[in-house]
C-alpha cells in the first residue's frame, strides 16, 4: 500500500477500503431492489400481448417510453417544413442535435464558471420538463 | 503443543463428538420411524411454507426430485446429510492438521488466506500493482449520492448480463418459438417470471440512470477539457443502451414488440440518403420478419454487449487516469 501525503489524507479517502465499501453498500441496495422486483415479478409478471401478427395492425402503435418524446415530436411535425418533407426534416434535426450533444465538449471548450453552470442547470431542467411532458403526452394520446 | 492449538484440538474433538451423537440420534430416529407405519407428507402444507422453494412436491417432477434429494423426504435427505457431516468432517481434519503442524514446527499458524495470497503473488506478482490501484485516493467531494449514478448504471449492466444469460437458456429466437418460449419462461421455469421481471425493469432503470448520470455530468461541467473523450464514450454508451432497449423490445415477438419495431425501423428508414440502407440492414429485407428477430437477437446478446464492455473499459480507464472532476 502506498501511503498518502498528509494533504491528500485531509480531503480524500483511499479507494480501498473506504470508497469500495461505499460502492458495495450501493450495490447491495440495488441488489435488494432487484430481488424485491423479482419477488413482485412472481406475482405480477411482465406479461405478453397477443402474438405478433404482421397482417393485423393494432390501433395504437407506440415505441418504448424512452423513444416516446421523439416519436411524439415526429408525429406532430407539419407535413412540409421549409419545403422539405416533415418526417425527413424531423429525423435530420434529431440526428444533428444528437451529433451536437456528442461533440459538445469541443463546442463548449472555455474554462467553466458559476454563471455558465447555472445556465446549464436551467437549460437541463427546462429540457427535462419538456421531454417528460412530451413523454406523458405520447403515453396518453 | 501451544495452549491455543490444544484448545482448538479439543474444540474440534467436541464438534466431532457432537456430530457423531447427532448422527446416532438421527439414525435411531429414522429406524424408529421405519418400523412404524410411514407418515404421508402433507404437501399442501409444504407448499405454503418456505420449503416449497427448495423441495418440489413429488407431483411436479418426481424423477428430478429423486435425483437431487434421494428418496427420503425428511430433513435428513442424503444431500443435506452429506453437506452437513462432510463439512464437519473437513473442519475436523483441518483442525487436526493445523494442530499437528503447530506442534511440530513450534511456530504460529499462518492463515490459509495469507498462504493463498503468497502463492498467487509468487507466480503472478500482482500484489504491488494491485495495491497501487487500490490505494488511489478518492476525493472527499465525490462521496455524494449523485456521484454514484454512473456506478449504478454499470452495476445494472452486470445485472442485465446475468439475468440475460439466464433468460437465454430458455429463449428461442425464431418466429415460431419466441412467443411460446417467453410464455414457458413466465409460467414453467422456476423463478423465470422473477428473472424476466428483473431483466425488464432493470433495463428501464439502466436507461434512467444512464440519462441521470449524463445530466449530472452536463450540469457540473465534468465534460470540459481534458475529459472530452470521456463524454463522447459516455454518449456512445448511452446510444448503445438505447440500442439494447430497442433490440430487446422485439424479442418477446408479441404485437407490441412487432409494431414498435416496425415503427422504429420506419423512422430510421426516413433518414436522408442512407435511410433505405439502414432500413434493410435492420430488418434484413423490407419487412420485419423472422430474420429481423435473429438479427436483433444477435445484436442484443453479442454485438452490443461486447461494444458496451469495450467502451465501459475506456470510460473507466479515463476516469482513473484523469481523476474525478472537481466541481466549482
Amino acid at each position: 500500500m502506498t501511503t498518502m501525503n498528509p494533504e491528500q489524507e485531509k480531503d480524500s479517502v483511499p479507494f480501498y477500503p473506504d470508497h469500495v465499501k461505499t460502492e458495495f453498500y450501493v450495490v447491495l441496495g440495488i441488489l435488494g431492489l432487484a430481488i424485491i422486483i423479482g419477488v413482485l415479478g412472481l406475482f405480477f409478471p411482465v406479461g405478453l400481448q397477443e402474438p405478433a401478427d404482421p397482417l393485423n395492425t393494432p390501433l395504437h402503435v407506440k415505441p418504448e417510453w424512452y423513444f416516446l418524446a421523439l416519436y411524439q415530436l415526429l408525429k406532430y411535425i407539419p407535413p412540409k417544413v421549409l419545403g422539405i418533407d416533415g418526417t425527413i426534416f424531423g429525423v435530420t434535426s434529431i440526428i444533428i442535435a444528437l451529433l451536437v450533444v456528442v461533440i459538445w465538449p469541443f463546442l463548449d471548450n472555455k474554462p467553466d464558471n458559476k454563471k455558465a453552470m447555472r445556465l446549464r442547470m436551467i437549460v437541463t431542467i427546462i429540457g427535462v420538463i419538456l421531454v417528460i411532458a412530451m413523454t406523458i403526452w405520447g403515453e396518453v394520446s | 503443543m501451544t495452549k491455543s492449538a490444544r484448545g482448538k484440538f479439543f474444540f474440534g474433538l467436541g464438534v466431532a463428538l457432537a456430530a457423531g451423537a447427532l448422527l446416532l440420534a438421527v439414525t435411531a430416529h429414522v429406524q424408529a420411524q421405519a418400523s412404524s407405519p410411514p407418515e404421508e407428507t402433507d404437501w399442501s402444507l409444504v407448499e405454503t411454507s418456505v420449503a416449497s422453494a427448495t423441495v418440489p412436491p413429488p407431483n411436479q417432477d418426481p424423477c428430478l426430485h429423486c435425483h437431487i434429494f434421494g428418496e427420503n423426504k425428511n430433513l435428513w435427505m442424503p444431500l443435506a446429510r452429506w453437506t452437513v457431516f462432510g463439512t464437519l468432517g473437513l473442519v475436523f481434519v483441518f483442525g487436526v492438521y493445523r494442530s499437528a503442524s503447530v506442534w511440530r514446527q513450534r511456530k504460529p499458524w499462518k492463515p490459509l488466506t495469507a498462504r493463498a495470497v503468497e502463492w498467487v503473488d509468487e507466480r503472478y506478482e500482482v500484489s504491488a500493482p494491485l495495491s497501487k490501484i487500490l490505494s488511489k485516493p478518492v476525493p472527499r467531494f465525490a462521496m455524494k449520492w449523485w456521484y454514484c449514478l454512473g456506478g449504478i448504471t454499470a452495476f445494472l449492466f452486470v445485472v442485465q448480463g446475468l439475468t440475460g444469460i439466464m433468460l437465454a437458456f430458455y429463449y428461442k429466437p425464431t418466429a415460431a418459438d419466441a412467443y411460446a418460449s417467453i410464455q414457458f419462461i413466465e409460467n414453467e421455469v422456476r423463478f423465470g417470471a422473477a428473472i424476466r421481471a428483473i431483466h425488464h425493469w432493470a433495463a428501464n432503470g439502466m436507461i434512467v440512470m444512464c440519462m441521470a448520470h449524463m445530466l449530472r455530468v452536463f450540469i457540473m461541467g465534468a465534460y470540459k477539457r481534458p475529459r472530452e473523450l470521456n463524454w463522447i464514450s459516455g454518449m456512445l454508451l448511452l446510444i448503445l443502451t438505447l440500442v439494447f432497449g430497442f433490440t430487446g423490445y422485439l424479442l418477446p415477438w408479441d404485437q407490441r414488440a412487432y409494431w414498435a419495431t416496425t415503427v422504429g425501423t420506419d423512422i430510421a428508414g426516413s433518414v436522408p440518403a442512407v435511410g433505405n440502407l439502414v432500413l434493410v440492414l435492420l430488418r434484413v429485407g423490407w419487412d420485419v420478419s423472422e430474420a429481423t428477430l435473429g438479427r436483433f437477437y444477435a445484436l442484443h446478446i453479442i454485438i452490443v454487449p461486447l461494444a458496451t464492455l469495450a467502451f465501459m473499459l475506456a470510460h473507466f480507464m479515463m476516469i482513473r487516469k484523469l481523476g474525478i472532476h472537481k466541481p466549482l
